[in-house]
């Protein structure tokens, strides 16, 4: 797992997997970040630009469901490319702030708009899921380039 | 570029084309105006639009006026079309400036990256890469990348902006719209959209419910398929914000 690194651009889609982290504290202002990542992922996977947009308004998705129930948390995203499918994981480590009724552990999250995000991510998305993993809810899609099997 | 007629001579010609409708007398009035256009639109350079969208949008304004003129209400047809063609240009920045302020460099690669968009998916048959914007502008991939997420920062136009058409992006949607009021979807996404005005709730229901791309529904609409993915965006934001809202009231 490396940094956001924009020097090995060779790397891109035929090789093997690349991993870039991304961990920012749960704030609306800095989801920016998420979606410039998502999209320089996206890019070095080949999509093209409304693939790109897709993956963009995908990851706010991913990324403003937890922001709305975790302020003072830390979000945790983990973009992999390999061969044109881009997958993007999203964790959320609990905040001093957080209290335990906002349902961060499951429950609510999954439940009220977690359907409206289903709803969503099935039209931007390939694939996408909820799970428990190391006792921390996690959410992910991934989506592949549409020539990617060309 | 013919001289531009002035006085009893000019409105002579504008009296004529009222009543004779003659289409190469109105190409020869728009010719001698062109240049009213082009030095108003001058006048509105450097705020961050690409001089060429001025001088069309004045272009346009200036055929509308030609088209609307009254020649019999005793005012010279240059103060009608300078008024005409300062407001337009008004409107068009009103509804095209920046929300938030990107610097002049980004504006103008947003820009260029939306008119590019709109080119190469023509020419390509299918929306183009990153790599192949960057290459079509001569830029680099990620300065692309910089100018599409500035791009949040972009106020998409008004749906009720009139175009110079007189035709409103609302006025395209009523057919869509009408034919949704007869579908009954229980979804939640039907559900939550009842926050929306009634013209987004449209393109929301197009992109996630009818499953359009962006870039289809933008061909519908008649706009760029960034324009599409900007109100896509804040209709979402927007979304978003209604429901913490209600999830607030719930907890209150």
């Amino acid at each position: 797992m490396k940094r956001l690194d924009m020097s090995d651009r060779d790397d891109r889609g035929g090789g093997r997997p690349e991993v870039i982290a991304l961990s920012f504290p749960a704030r609306a202002d800095l989801v920016a970040l998420a979606r410039f990542t998502a999209a320089s992922v996206g890019a070095r996977a080949g999509f093209d630009v409304e693939e790109i947009e897709d993956l963009r308004l995908a990851v706010d998705e991913l990324v403003v469901s937890f922001e709305a129930v975790q302020a003072g948390g830390t979000i945790h995203l983990r973009y992999t490319h390999d061969a044109g499918t881009v997958t993007i994981e999203c964790t959320v480590e609990p905040g001093l702030r957080s209290h335990p009724s906002e349902g961060i552990a499951g429950g609510e999250l999954w439940g009220g708009d977690g359907e409206l995000s289903r709803q969503l991510l099935d039209a931007l998305v390939d694939e996408h899921g909820r799970e428990q993993r190391q006792g921390r809810p996690c959410v992910w899609l991934r989506k592949h380039r549409a020539n990617a099997s060309a | 570029m013919t001289g531009l007629p002035g006085g009893d001579e000019g409105l002579a010609r504008f009296r004529d084309l009222t009543t004779q409708q003659d289409a190469r007398l109105r190409d020869e009035l728009i010719t001698s105006h062109l240049g009213l256009a082009h030095q108003l639109a001058r006048r509105f350079a450097g705020r961050g639009e690409p001089h060429d969208d001025l001088v069309q949008v004045a272009s346009l304004a200036l055929v509308k006026a030609i088209d609307r003129f009254d020649p019999e209400r005793g005012v010279q047809f240059s103060t009608f079309a300078a008024k005409c063609v300062i407001g337009e240009l008004k409107r068009h920045f009103r509804d095209r400036g920046w929300a938030v302020r990107a610097p002049r460099r980004i504006q103008e690669l947003y820009l260029e990256v939306g008119q590019n968009i709109d080119r190469l998916s023509q020419e390509l048959g299918h929306p183009p890469t990153v790599a192949e914007l960057a290459a079509a502008i001569g830029t680099t991939e990620d300065a692309v990348l910089e100018a599409i997420e500035a791009g949040r920062g972009y106020r998409s136009a008004s749906l009720d902006a009139p175009d110079l058409n007189s035709q409103t992006m609302a006025d395209s949607l009523g057919s869509d719209d009408a034919r949704y009021s007869h579908v009954e979807d229980r979804s939640v996404l039907a559900g939550a959209l009842e926050a929306l005005p009634e013209r987004d709730r449209v393109i929301i229901r197009l992109r996630f419910i009818d499953g359009l791309t962006q870039s289809e529904i933008a061909d519908r609409l008649g706009v760029s398929q960034m324009h599409i993915s900007r109100l896509l965006a804040a209709s979402l934001a927007q979304l978003r914000a209604s429901f913490a809202d209600d999830r607030r009231s719930l907890e209150a």
